[in-house]
């Protein structure tokens, strides 16, 4: 066994290729994280359960697509709105009374996770599914260093109109602004007449909507199964956290560690540029706890 | 001697300026006031003395050495005690242990590895206990006491712990007019042997203990003196008190 | 003694005593190799609710990376059961190791020849792997959520290293020593009661040892800090220190459950590193309450007992249950069945203080407290 073993060569094109598959990286791990961050970011709640709602939004698109036969495109609407309002339930049930309480809002959206993994595998067994790739997403382009299948290309494109949107709405709409008021300051908000559990739920609902339509995607890109949603949980967070729970600060931490994941991939393997990738992630958050791009106002 | 020094002290929060070449001495075993309106600077510097803020530019010297360098700990271990603007006290230990903690003598992990605690029966925390009116409080959990006890557990904590240097951010908020007057005379029994900064509103209170006030306006000194020299300074009077002075 | 029997320091250490004492004598009622393992396994939960119990509980630092201790020694124990079967003449490299064409015993291995300096490693690596990360989160002031977040990353990122390092670790397959445990000449049979009452000493030594700490001047700071580290800061406390020694304590506590665990398992893999895993033991620390050391042993052996119970057929069910039980716990029952039994206590109690309470978030405003557990 030699050192070759761990490490791979520098060699320019498949180098490129790496950083290309970087890209795609980037944009599941930012599609995955939209959500989280809206919802951190709004009310401060960490929800151990969003990659349940990206597997959900997964499983959903797989009874659409194969029990009803409902197209792949019109899948990623309908998912967003089913687990919008799954989301609707799970705030005003669990998520309203732990408000003040970001440690046990924590082990409760775990718990939440338990039951969604375990309810799906009673309800559609610990096998495999699968989520078909439409038709016209079916090709791979095949260029020099890009080798990118149709679907990622698909992603590639959502994850720019989801942050988009996303960013219109925050930005652009009256209910963009009493977002962000009631993330400033709660009280101030109210005080201005606007309802912040009003907000609080059709943040959460969004958020949750967001994941469903990444789950929509992601189901598509590799096989469903009920613990699918561990594979994104702790990207996600980390994501966000590194970001400083902003918009853009997600974008541009989900930029950094996306391409950073592919790079060590690529010296080493896929694993093993986990570990480093975490590592680098804990001592980052220990010389900037406050993240990339954090909000100047400390909130709480 | 002067104890405590501020020597052009300004601290600015990215575009906001708190506190602005502030310049402050304390001799030791005064009891100096520290007053102004809202938004002045106050608190921050007081955040400033205790390391819990760090400066922008300037020095603060205690005892003659610069202590703007230091974590809060080894600042406190110096011998500077802080009762905050809201009470903060150990919520679920008793009252018993929250003055237990603010006794320790010994700050040494390992240290307190070897003590079981109750150790502190000593003459003077029995004298504190009753002076801050808690002996019967003593098993109650700490975070089940009304507000005004609260502010008395707090006040028991810093003087049990001793220093040298109290700073006292309105220590009589949420009074009664007796706590307020309890208060009064606890502090001037301090003065002499300690030394104490006092942040308040309440001008009656002041009026009991005041020696020096000095007033802060906008991060800076506005006027120090007596209460007669304050309440006659007519900066004072139109920036914090209106035409009304010192009523 | 007025107040809640349930604060009284003598009573205390009588149920605990009596608890390990129980645990003890059990070998006597069941007997069958395959319970004593079950029960043993159980005291390994245990110890690993109690090392969360220690940091969340008394320290208020939510770690979600005791399985990083825990699966650190667990692989230690195995490498060094490992090599005591290998023989340095005929048969030196592990047979997995082979598989994956290693020609030689890896550098990490080597030491692991000796039985002694293995044990060393098992217990030793976890606890200054907590010191270093400790130092690392505390000195930065990291609270809270982060901590727990970075716990998981950290869990995370070994669990990638245990589970791709193939012919270090033998990836997902996991490292089977052939053997039991070899010691001072005899062999530790797994399914014996020898076996298990080593993990019930470890147990009980370490619990009473843990809940004597917090009965020192050392504990009280401890909460202290838990309560407000900014006003303990303030009183000249040293908080990341304390806060370092705490989370390695519980490391030590944690990787001496991963010990116990392979002696009675004789297998590890990338499993014991899962954070599914990881956050189970919090959930039976808090299911059995948190601020109690003998709550959380309950929480563990109640949690997994019906685990057991229901059978491979409901194991499903049994999870989603689970969840649910866990979300209530966290609703309704903060302080788990441990603080439930304290409020119980509290009622038979008699004398109850008149409280005067106008900023308490507390339901249970008639409890008085001699002092803290």
């Amino acid at each position: 066994m030699s050192v070759n073993d761990f490490w791979t060569p520098f060699s320019l094109l498949p180098f490129l290729n790496a950083l290309i598959i970087g890209i795609s990286l980037i944009s599941i791990w930012l599609i995955a994280a939209l959500g989280l961050t809206i919802i951190y970011g709004t009310m401060g709640v960490i929800n151990m359960a969003h990659g349940e709602f990206i597997m959900l939004g997964a499983y959903s698109t797989y009874v659409l697509q194969t029990l009803i036969g409902i197209p792949f495109l019109l899948c990623l609407p309908l998912s967003f709105l089913i687990l919008a309002a799954i989301g609707w339930v799970i705030e005003r049930g669990v998520i309203r009374t732990l408000y003040r309480r970001p440690l046990d809002t924590l082990l409760a959206t775990w718990g939440l996770s338990l039951i969604l993994v375990q309810g799906v595998r009673l309800i559609f067994g610990g096998e495999p599914k699968y989520v078909g790739v439409p038709s016209w997403l079916n090709f791979q382009i095949e260029a020099d260093f890009i080798h990118l299948s149709g679907l990622r290309l698909f992603i590639i494109v959502m994850a720019i109109v989801m942050v988009a949107v996303t960013w219109f709405l925050l930005y652009r709409t009256t209910l963009g602004i009493c977002v962000r008021a009631v993330m400033q300051d709660k009280e101030m908000a109210a005080s201005f007449g606007i309802d912040a559990n009003r907000i609080y739920s059709l943040t959460f609902c969004y958020g949750a909507g967001l994941a469903g339509v990444a789950g929509s995607m992601f189901g598509a890109l590799k096989t469903l199964f009920p613990d699918m949603g561990g594979g994104y949980i702790v990207e996600a967070f980390l994501v966000v956290v590194i970001g400083g729970v902003t918009l853009a600060g997600s974008v541009l931490s989900a930029s950094l560690l996306g391409e950073l994941n592919s790079i060590f991939s690529y010296f080493t393997n896929d694993t093993f540029a986990r570990f480093i990738l975490f590592t680098l992630v804990v001592v980052f958050l220990r010389i900037r706890p406050q993240g990339l791009l954090a909000e100047k106002m400390t909130r709480r | 001697m002067s104890l405590l020094e501020l020597k052009d002290v300004t601290k600015v929060y990215n575009d906001y300026v708190a506190v602005e070449n502030f310049n402050f001495s304390v001799t030791d075993g005064e009891l100096r006031c520290l007053l102004g309106p809202n938004g002045a600077g106050k608190t921050t510097c007081i955040d400033l003395i205790t390391g819990r803020q760090r400066l922008t530019s300037g020095a603060i010297l205690f005892a003659g050495d610069d202590i703007c360098r230091l974590p809060e700990q080894s600042i406190a271990r110096l011998g500077i005690g802080r009762k905050f603007q809201v009470p903060a006290i150990f919520k679920e230990l008793t009252v018993e242990d929250n003055l237990e903690v603010a006794f320790s003598r010994k700050k040494d992990p390992f240290a307190n590895m070897m003590t079981l605690h109750r150790s502190y029966g000593q003459n003077r925390s029995d004298e504190i206990v009753e002076l801050v009116g808690l002996k019967d409080r003593l098993s109650s959990q700490a975070g089940l006491l009304s507000h005004g006890e609260t502010q008395w557990l707090e006040i028991g904590m810093v003087l049990i712990q001793d220093p040298r240097l109290l700073l006292m951010d309105e220590p009589t908020a949420g009074m009664t007019e007796q706590e307020t007057m309890k208060t009064s005379e606890i502090f001037n029994s301090l003065k002499g042997s300690h030394t104490l900064v006092v942040v308040e509103h309440d001008m009656s209170f002041v009026r009991e203990i005041a020696d020096i006030i000095t007033v802060m306006h906008m991060g800076t000194m506005l006027a120090e003196g007596t209460l007669e020299e304050i309440g006659n300074d007519p900066r004072v009077k139109e920036v914090y008190l209106g035409s009304e002075g010192l009523g | 003694m007025n107040g809640n029997i349930y604060h009284n320091r003598k009573a205390q250490w009588a149920i605990y005593l009596a608890a390990f004492a129980a645990l003890a004598l059990l070998p006597i009622f069941f007997d069958s190799p395959f319970t004593l393992n079950l029960l043993a396994r159980y005291c390994v939960f245990a110890l690993l609710a109690v090392s969360v119990s220690l940091v969340w509980g008394y320290a208020g630092i939510l770690s979600l990376g005791q399985a990083i201790a825990f699966g650190l020694a667990a692989y230690g124990m195995a490498m060094t059961m490992q090599m005591q079967y290998q023989d340095p003449v005929s048969d030196p490299i592990p047979s997995f190791m082979l598989t994956n064409e290693l020609k030689t015993l890896p550098l990490v291995w080597a030491p692991f020849w000796s039985t002694p300096i293995g044990l060393i490693l098992t217990f030793g690596v976890p606890t200054v792997f907590f010191i270093g990360f400790g130092i690392l989160m505390f000195q930065a002031r990291v609270a809270g959520v982060f901590v727990a977040i970075m716990t998981l990353a950290m869990t995370a990122a070994w669990y990638s290293m245990a589970y791709d390092m193939q012919p270090f670790t033998a990836g997902f397959n996991g490292i089977s020593p052939p053997l039991p445990f070899q010691i001072f000449g005899t062999e530790v049979d797994p399914y014996s009661a020898g076996a298990y009452w080593v993990c019930v000493a470890f147990l009980a030594v370490l619990t009473l040892g843990a809940k004597f700490l917090m009965q020192t001047k050392f504990g009280l700071i401890v909460q202290a800090i838990r309560d407000d580290a900014e006003r303990a800061r303030f009183l000249g406390y040293n908080v990341a220190y304390y806060q370092v020694v705490v989370f390695a304590l519980s490391g030590f506590l944690a990787a001496s459950a991963g010990f116990c665990w392979v002696l009675i398992v004789q297998y590890v893999s990338p499993t014991s590193l899962e954070i599914v895993f990881s956050i189970s033991i919090v959930i039976w620390a808090a299911v059995g309450g948190r601020t109690s050391l003998l709550g959380a042993i309950i929480g563990a052996f109640l949690v997994n007992g019906m685990q057991s119970f229901v059978g491979d057929e409901l194991q499903q069910v049994w999870m989603l249950i689970l969840g649910a039980i866990f979300i209530g716990v966290v609703l309704f029952l903060p302080r788990g069945l441990a603080g439930f039994f304290e409020l119980v206590l509290g009622l038979f109690s008699g004398r109850r203080e008149p409280q005067k309470s106008d900023w308490s978030t507390r339901r249970t405003s008639a409890v008085t407290k001699e002092s803290a557990e």
